[in-house]
């Protein structure tokens, strides 16, 4: 087994909670991912994005993980956006449906506009 | 694998059963595509469905066996760059009735997973198993030239 190659942050900006996802998204990534969301979800966090960041490779497990944190965000009454995909991962995160269920912005500032265009409607 | 008459330069790789590995063959085979005029806009399709055809072999075909080889043949003769990608079989290939939807992987229903052959049918030309193959299970796809693009030769 190769090299887990993803970094995971979270912060706060704006009453977003922010999970910087640095690297590759691949199955190894399940319990750092799982770990950040359920980080922020204690914290109170009703908005929660997803911000993508030097993401070479981003495959059908890492997918599958994101397809789970989407459970969790409907069943939690939470409310997600993801960023920083490039056009190649927007096209297959529309393709397999996950643009339904999370938005997606092009940076994390347009996402912090687009979460406060929601909250002030 | 397929014989073409047309020919004009192929690349054969063989690595084990270990995820991450497909990441290495990715790179060398984006490496040959680009050298032989591949189209800049399709090397991320490329290098995503050779990754989620590897993954299969490696997961399914395999079953995850370390020493179990996935070999990789890229081929190219002008009109189109082919990838047939041979695992050596403990599980053969048995098509799902159909795949599950999002809505559907939410509600409970199905595998979170499951996504890899439906974004190679979306990123490819051509895509499938061959049938019949002794060896193993034989995924193969298929990218189009752009003639004019590729004229390097």
């Amino acid at each position: 087994m190769l090299e887990d190659e993803l970094t995971v942050n979270t912060r706060q900006r704006e009453g977003v909670a922010i999970i910087d996802l640095i690297g590759d998204v691949t199955t190894f990534a399940e319990e750092k991912i799982n770990t950040a969301y359920q980080e922020v979800t204690n914290q109170g966090s009703r908005l929660v994005l997803l911000n993508f960041r030097q993401n070479d490779y981003i495959n059908s497990a890492g997918i599958a993980i994101l397809i789970g944190i989407v459970t969790e965000v409907n069943r939690n009454s939470q409310k997600l956006a993801v960023s920083g995909l490039s056009q190649h991962f927007q096209k297959i995160f529309r393709m397999v449906g996950l643009a339904q269920y999370a938005d997606i912005y092009q940076d994390e500032d347009e996402a912090i506009q687009g979460f406060k265009s929601i909250t002030t409607t | 694998m397929n014989i073409n008459t047309t020919l004009i330069a192929s690349m054969d790789i063989s690595f084990p059963s270990e995820l991450g590995y497909e990441i290495i063959v990715r790179d060398a085979v984006e490496s040959f595509a680009h050298r032989h005029g591949f189209a800049p806009e399709r090397l991320e399709d490329l290098r995503t469905s050779l990754c989620e055809a590897c993954i299969n072999a490696i997961e399914h075909g395999n079953q995850c066996v370390a020493h179990m080889r996935v070999d990789v043949r890229c081929q190219y003769d002008r009109k189109q760059f082919q990838i047939e990608i041979q695992d050596q079989g403990i599980r053969p290939f048995s098509p799902p009735e159909r795949p599950y939807s999002i809505a559907e992987k939410l509600a409970g229903v199905g595998t979170l997973r499951g996504m890899g052959l439906q974004i190679i049918a979306h990123l490819t030309d051509e895509s499938g198993f061959l049938e019949n193959d002794e060896r193993g299970n034989c995924f193969r796809m298929v990218f189009y030239c752009d003639l004019d693009r590729t004229s390097r030769y």
